[in-house]
């Protein structure tokens, strides 16, 4: 009887504990599983996002379209794209590392520099792309002062190459923020006396980092890379603001092809199929990673 | 009634417009902006909700569009607002508005007109070239100024319009049954433009810099020529340059031809939602919005437009607009007119116009820009 009565109760026990992971599961199929199932549908077909218009199913269509690329505008996004996240995953992290080093005690100065650091992340993207703009425009306040120095203007975002240079390190200042703060906090993990032992052993500041620092900050390097490519994938906003794409289509990455083209022109189908690529290639890049990452991360265990 | 909210027409200024409309019929009429930067982009979002509004201003239906908007036809007031003509399918009107906005503008400094000696505004291409060498010569800063962004792709089209719709009248419908191509109809305009850009008239700075700093900047006296629509009169009656500004219609080949078609839009575009369950509030809201004199007077102080019988005495700017307009033979809509017999059958025109012909800023060849716009158009038109 009382062997019955706690079985009873286990099965009851975990009844209840699966009941309560039902609004998660319900949030998580709402909003992600279902809006993603519609996107992967719509992308099959022809459809213009209209009550009006039934999705006309035409099977890959809409990737062939992608892949032939007859208006030679799509693939150029690629390659802009491909810039943006490789150069700017490098510069955040570079930058969000460097500083974190330098920040990493706490001081009043850090203290107030690390909210400084922070800050640009705090502004909306598209407040940052007109800041800049008003910054480095023909007309913006660093070619005013050059002028008023009787030295030539600069194109930061007059010429393609300038200006897609100018953007990405726009978004790197947007971005670093939040890897900064990442940083920090894998810094404060990494145990200090195994730093002063490799001190004590005769190992210079470089040496530390070398041999110490950088290998316990894996985990960390993982999430920062992970999340930098991820966000920088899908950049948009900043885009809009900076460049709107120009001059020409210099500056128009995958994002902006799908919000600012597609979908602005009704193209839901195709809109979506490139999308449904975006989150392909996010997800294939993040596994990616952290299947590269994870030797180094066994490593940081070890000292651990 | 969703609306354009921007600089000129403030929440506050619409709302203004509709309050005696709501005292005369008791109707409430609440006032929204865009949800996201446009009404041009937040409208197919509402309409794929299901929450549209029950009047839509300041944009036009479009291919995918046009099956969700009331058809206005049988409203007899509809067929006496201005251009419904020029905006109507096989007869049916789905969009009506209060006047024109003309487009094919040449604003000048008259000032350095004459410091660089050109007696006459250009009446032709040959005399426009001149008339920058001219201001080139004189030192001017910018000879003629274009701006980033939209108004790069709107300003090439609107010095093309007189003379494009010359050589070809009808030429979106040349272009759909596909005796011309998009390329053929541009890449005369393009070989000017390139020309500019190679003598300095234009720079690449300038199709980086916003419209609103190249107002600025033509209001600064460092612009010789501004290509703008009439909405440009409105700025320039707010901030009076200290120097004489002239308007003259965009150029034609030959100067028997001068004044050619005149490049135009309907102005303050009002469309009814089909699914709304106030039909006829809705209509009779846009029948005061487009008939009621006092609600045109109040619309043509909000932002300029051409209207026969409009007073245009508060702004020099608007009747000098006013004296081109009205010696203009006849109206042409642009190609990036989204409905109507004259429009062209692909979605987003304008701003691939425009990208594809920043590029010529960047050493792009004519040729090349007309053959990617033919090559975006069959890809368009092809699904």
């Amino acid at each position: 009887m009382t062997r019955i009565s706690t079985s009873w109760r286990s099965r009851a026990g975990a009844f209840a504990n699966g009941l309560l992971t039902v609004p998660a599961l319900a949030v998580y199929a709402g909003l992600l599983v279902v809006p993603v199932g519609f996107a992967v549908y719509y992308s099959f077909t022809d459809y213009n996002g209209f009550p009006s218009q039934t999705p006309t199913w035409v099977g890959l269509d809409n990737y062939e379209r992608i892949a032939q690329d007859p208006i030679g505008d799509l693939h150029p996004s690629i390659w802009v794209t491909v810039a943006i996240a490789i150069v700017g995953t490098l510069l955040v992290n570079a930058a969000a590392l460097g500083l974190a080093l330098l920040l990493r005690r706490t001081t009043p100065f850090n203290t107030v520099a690390r909210v400084v650091m922070f800050y640009p992340h705090v502004l909306s993207a598209l407040i940052v792309g007109f800041l800049w703009q008003a910054i480095l425009g023909p007309q913006g306040a660093v070619n005013n002062v050059l002028e008023g120095g009787g030295q030539s203007t600069l194109p930061f975002l007059a010429d393609p190459q300038w200006a897609l240079a100018t953007l990405i390190g726009v978004i790197v200042w947007a971005q670093f923020g939040v890897q900064l703060v990442l940083y920090l906090a894998g810094l404060q993990a990494v145990s200090p006396q195994l730093q002063e032992s490799a001190r004590i052993d005769g190992a210079n500041g470089g040496q530390v980092f070398r041999h110490v620092t950088w290998p316990a900050l894996a985990p960390t390097v993982t999430v920062t890379l992970v999340t930098t490519v991820l966000s920088l994938l899908k950049v948009y906003d900043v885009v809009l603001g900076l460049t709107n794409g120009g001059p020409g289509d210099a500056t128009q990455n995958w994002a902006y092809e799908i919000l600012a083209v597609s979908f602005a022109n009704n193209d839901i189908g195709l809109a979506c199929a490139q999308a449904v690529l975006l989150v392909l290639v996010a997800g294939l890049l993040s596994f990616t990673i952290i299947a590269l990452r994870r030797r180094a991360e066994e490593g940081a265990e070890a000292i651990g | 009634m969703l609306v354009n909210i921007t600089d000129n027409l403030t929440q506050e200024k619409w709302e203004a417009l509709v309050a005696p409309f709501e005292e005369e019929t008791g109707i409430d009429v609440e006032i929204e902006g865009p949800t996201g930067q446009s009404v041009a982009e937040s409208f197919p979002a509402l309409l794929a909700s299901g929450t549209a509004p029950d009047v839509i201003q300041s944009i036009f239906p479009s291919e995918d569009t046009a099956p969700e908007i009331l058809d206005l036809t049988d409203y007899e007031w509809a067929a006496g607002t201005p251009m419904s003509d020029l905006y109507s399918t096989d007869g049916k009107i789905n969009v009506v508005g209060v006047g024109m906005q003309a487009q094919s503008l040449l604003y000048y400094n008259a000032d350095l007109f004459e410091q660089a000696g050109i007696a006459e505004p250009p009446r032709t291409w040959a005399e426009l070239d001149a008339a920058l060498a001219a201001l080139d010569e004189a030192g001017v800063a910018t000879p003629i100024a274009f701006a980033a962004d939209w108004a790069t792709g709107v300003q090439a089209q609107q010095l093309w319009h007189p003379q494009q719709n010359l050589t070809t009248p009808g030429w979106q419908q040349s272009v759909a049954d596909g005796s011309s191509t998009l390329g053929e109809q541009f890449e005369p305009l393009f070989e000017h433009l390139a020309s500019w850009i190679d003598a300095g008239y234009t720079t690449a700075d300038d199709v980086a810099t916003d419209s609103g700093t190249q107002e600025a900047n033509f209001i600064a006296g460092d612009v010789g020529i501004y290509p703008m629509g009439s909405w440009f009169s409105t700025t320039l009656a707010a901030s009076p340059p200290d120097f004489e500004v002239g308007v003259a219609a965009a150029p034609v080949d030959d100067a028997a031809d001068y004044p050619g078609p005149m490049g135009a839009t309907m102005a303050y575009p009002y469309m009814v939602w089909n699914g709304t369950e106030k039909a006829d509030d809705a209509t009779a809201l846009v029948e005061y919005l487009v008939t009621d004199e006092a609600a045109i007077a109040t619309q043509a102080e909000m932002d300029h437009f051409t209207r026969e019988g409009t007073d245009t005495s508060s702004n020099e700017y608007a009747s000098l607009v006013q004296e081109v307009t009205d010696k203009a033979p006849s109206l042409a809509v642009p190609g990036n007119q989204t409905v109507g017999d004259h429009a062209l059958p692909v979605a987003g025109f304008n701003p691939k116009f425009t990208e594809l012909v920043q590029g010529l800023w960047q050493g792009a060849e004519p040729a090349d820009v007309a053959a990617d716009l033919t090559a975006w158009y069959d890809a368009e038109s092809a699904g």
